[in-house]
């Protein structure tokens, strides 16, 4: 507990921290997306799989991490992509100012599942997102113009990114923060 | 008795041990690590499949908490409401077992019947 005159503060910090989660079927790239991202510690709950699903560990809760961008900070939440733990999407994404829908750009089979999480998520939760589709680096990889053309979105709401590479993962958080912040008129 | 029995046969035998040993047990379950329901004796009208996922989800919390705090390996955790409670214990590494109750149990008692009945089922799976 710090004792300067703001151990009590009496208003929310002019910088509130934004939450964003990041949710998309497994194997995505979410738990990845969160630790490149992450300055701090990733908090994650990564439990052996016992599925096929192509890794040898799934998360069960969330991905927690934080980073600061253009002075703001983020903080960031992974979801797990099972839709068993579909009220995970549900409890990470209350209060969240913006969603980063990922999907693997070189399994268009998870494309169908990708798009049920966006609505199970933003039928509940009316939250600005971002489709990212990931997996840019290897060779037979959709094209982030014909997903978008699949979600039936406007192309820049969708992005193409490697999970792995923090300048275009940073890229994501800044575009969707022109999505989250830009609509809304200034108050007075 | 030197017939041989499946996983699956081990598994609901130790969940009766349970249910028969304390029958005022509203459900007990056993689901892996990463949420999927193995097996159960659950009161009806319980969705297994959603009780598995999240016993998963907190007993994957419960180990990141304990890390943070330093207190060792997860043990158990729980849930309470004023109806009832939800305890969930960790069945070695690979399983997660959880036990629904009535108010006002034998705690005590309970804990020592279901920490058994983890260890039964973490040398089964």
């Amino acid at each position: 507990m710090s004792t300067g005159m703001t151990a009590f503060p009496t208003a929310l910090p002019p910088q509130a921290p934004l939450k964003l989660v990041v949710s998309g079927p497994v194997g995505a790239g979410k738990t990845t997306f969160v630790q490149t991202l992450s300055q701090t510690p990733v908090v994650a709950t990564e439990a052996e799989a016992s599925e096929d699903i192509g890794k040898t560990n799934t998360t069960v809760a969330f991905d927690f991490g934080t980073l600061h961008l253009d002075g703001q900070e983020l903080h960031l939440y992974g979801t797990p992509g099972q839709d068993r733990f579909s009220f995970m999407w549900e409890v990470l994404c209350e209060g969240a100012l913006g969603l980063v829908l990922l999907v693997a750009g070189d399994r268009p089979q998870d494309f169908a599942h990708a798009r049920g999480i966006l609505d199970f998520i933003t039928s509940r939760i009316p939250v600005p997102f971002l489709v990212g589709v990931t997996r840019q680096d290897q060779d037979r990889v959709w094209d982030p113009a014909d997903v978008a053309l699949y979600f039936g979105l406007p192309q820049e709401q969708v992005v193409g990114l490697n999970a792995t590479d923090p300048a275009q993962a940073r890229e994501v958080l800044a575009h969707l923060l022109e999505l989250t912040l830009s609509p809304q008129p200034a108050l007075g | 008795m030197t017939a041989i029995l499946s996983k699956q046969d081990r598994l609901n035998a130790s969940l009766t041990n349970l249910r028969t040993s304390m029958p005022e047990l509203r459900g007990a379950l056993v689901a892996t690590v990463d949420g999927l329901p193995i097996a159960q004796a659950m009161s009806d009208g319980t969705d297994a499949n959603r009780v598995a996922a999240m016993a998963a989800t907190a007993l994957g919390l419960g180990k990141r908490i304990n890390d943070t705090l330093g207190s060792g390996q997860l043990t158990d955790m729980s849930v309470g409401g004023a109806q009832g409670q939800v305890y969930i214990y960790a069945a070695g590494t690979k399983g997660v077992l959880a036990v629904v109750t009535p108010p006002g149990m034998n705690l005590g008692l309970l804990h020592m019947e279901a920490r058994d009945t983890a260890q039964d089922v973490a040398s089964i799976l």
